[in-house]
């Protein structure tokens, strides 16, 4: 498989460090579902790695050593969940995470699951996780690709007095982050939002969160780079 | 698992290569005590790494704890055929800071660099003893890049400078980075592959 020039380019920046970070997060989770764009990173990795090696050392203020075995210890008592992941089993990873997170949140997840694991087979159904870590998820959303309607629950997103939250889309073919409007931190919002975007963009791109002052951006632009961030992944019947 | 007192004095300087990788074979096998050598031979390095770019102890002393975790889960995908241990390790621990300093995050959250900013000292590969063949060919091949795009190149890979720090840095448009960027870079590699 080989690589456009422009995704080869963004493999090299990736291995440089010089993205920006909504950038990098987009990189990240494409070089998941992209092998060869994942080979390009490590082989970019690997040219300029020696420069690591060269790298002047600095002593460390502290002997870190009983900390790093104590989160190995942790870590070995936890089910295994690296390697190039899976999208399903990126899914039960963000169902375990939202059932890991605050109660009231757990509660909302819980139900989520619920319904989706009792819907019949909906291939059309896709959610995506919006979350700054694997650990904190402040969103989901899901899209049904047939209508184009757009779901997102709040499961643990922190209120923002006298300020919104507004969702976007991102996509290369796309242009600039497109909005998709101004989301609830405390209850459902619902909407054909997505209606007139092309199925395979709507498919791949990557759905990101702003802070904004309150009932959006202004300008229709971004004001802030994203507080939260996820891409969607297909909801198992 | 050991303990840091039945480990050997620091072996900052001593590990070749070759007892580096030896001990990533048994790290790989969960030889606990392999892992407390191998962290003390080059702890100092990783945390050189990482100090370099977030220049916040308390983000470095982070960073390096998950890079270790990381090593320790991943030496069985070390592959000698593709670059010494020492560079394999630095390359995990430098991924972990950039993670850190790329962390997407709302712009108010932005913290303003604090405090402790590692030894100004500039950083001069060209001037570095080659240690081994690849680095020396890597070297070559950034001699030949234009002063300022070796300097762009340096200062993202080792201070970890976005495309925008260059841009502030240089005085030019970020557009003009980012083609700098994709010139040096692309020549660097068809210098490597030459």
């Amino acid at each position: 498989m080989t690589l456009s020039p422009d995704d080869d380019f963004a493999a090299a920046e990736f291995a440089l460090g010089t993205l920006e970070p909504g950038e990098r997060a987009t990189l990240a989770a494409r070089r998941r579902r992209e092998p060869a764009l994942d080979a390009a990173i490590r082989a970019w990795e690997a040219r300029l790695s020696p420069l690591a090696e060269a790298t002047p050392p600095i002593a460390p203020p502290q002997d870190f050593l009983p900390a790093i075995e104590t989160r190995i210890r942790a870590a070995a008592a936890r089910p295994a969940s690296d390697g190039v992941a899976a999208l399903h089993k990126r899914l039960a990873r963000w169902r375990a995470a939202a059932i890991g997170a605050t109660g009231i949140a757990a509660a909302l997840a819980i139900g989520v699951v619920a319904r989706e694991a009792t819907r019949p087979a909906a291939p059309h159904e896709f959610v995506a996780v919006l979350q700054r870590s694997a650990d904190s998820p402040a969103f989901v959303a899901s899209i049904n690709l047939d209508t184009r309607e757009l779901t997102v629950r709040p499961l643990a997103a922190p209120p923002q007095p006298d300020r919104s939250y507004e969702l976007w889309i991102i996509d290369p073919k796309l242009g600039p982050p497109r909005s998709l409007g101004v989301i609830d931190a405390a209850t459902v919002t619902r909407g054909a939002r997505l209606a007139g975007y092309d199925r395979a963009v709507v498919e791949d791109a990557t759905y990101a969160v702003t802070v904004e002052p309150k009932g959006g951006s202004p300008d229709g632009k971004p004001s802030g780079p994203p507080v939260f961030i996820g891409k969607l992944l297909p909801v198992e019947p | 698992m050991s303990t840091a007192e039945e480990t050997p004095e620091a072996t900052d300087s001593a590990a070749a290569s070759d007892d580096l990788a030896l001990l990533l074979g048994r790290v790989a096998a969960r030889d606990a005590a392999a892992f407390a050598t191998l962290y003390r031979s080059t702890h100092a390095l990783l945390y050189g790494v990482v100090a370099r770019i977030l220049t916040r102890g308390d983000a470095s002393g982070e960073a390096v704890q998950e890079a270790y975790v990381r090593i320790w889960e991943k030496a069985g995908e070390f592959d000698p055929a593709k670059g010494s241990p020492l560079a394999w390790m630095a390359t995990i621990a430098r991924n972990r800071a950039l993670d850190e300093v790329r962390r997407v995050r709302p712009a108010s959250l932005e913290a303003m660099p604090e405090g402790f900013e590692p030894a100004a000292e500039a950083v001069d590969p060209l001037a570095a003893r080659a240690r081994s063949e690849r680095l020396a060919a890597l070297l070559a091949c950034l001699g030949a890049l234009d002063a300022d795009k070796r300097e762009a190149v340096l200062l993202a890979y080792y201070r970890g400078f976005s495309r925008d720090a260059l841009a502030r840095r240089f005085g030019a448009p970020t557009a003009t980075i980012k083609t700098w960027l994709r010139r040096s870079l692309m020549q660097l590699r068809d210098c490597l592959e030459s």
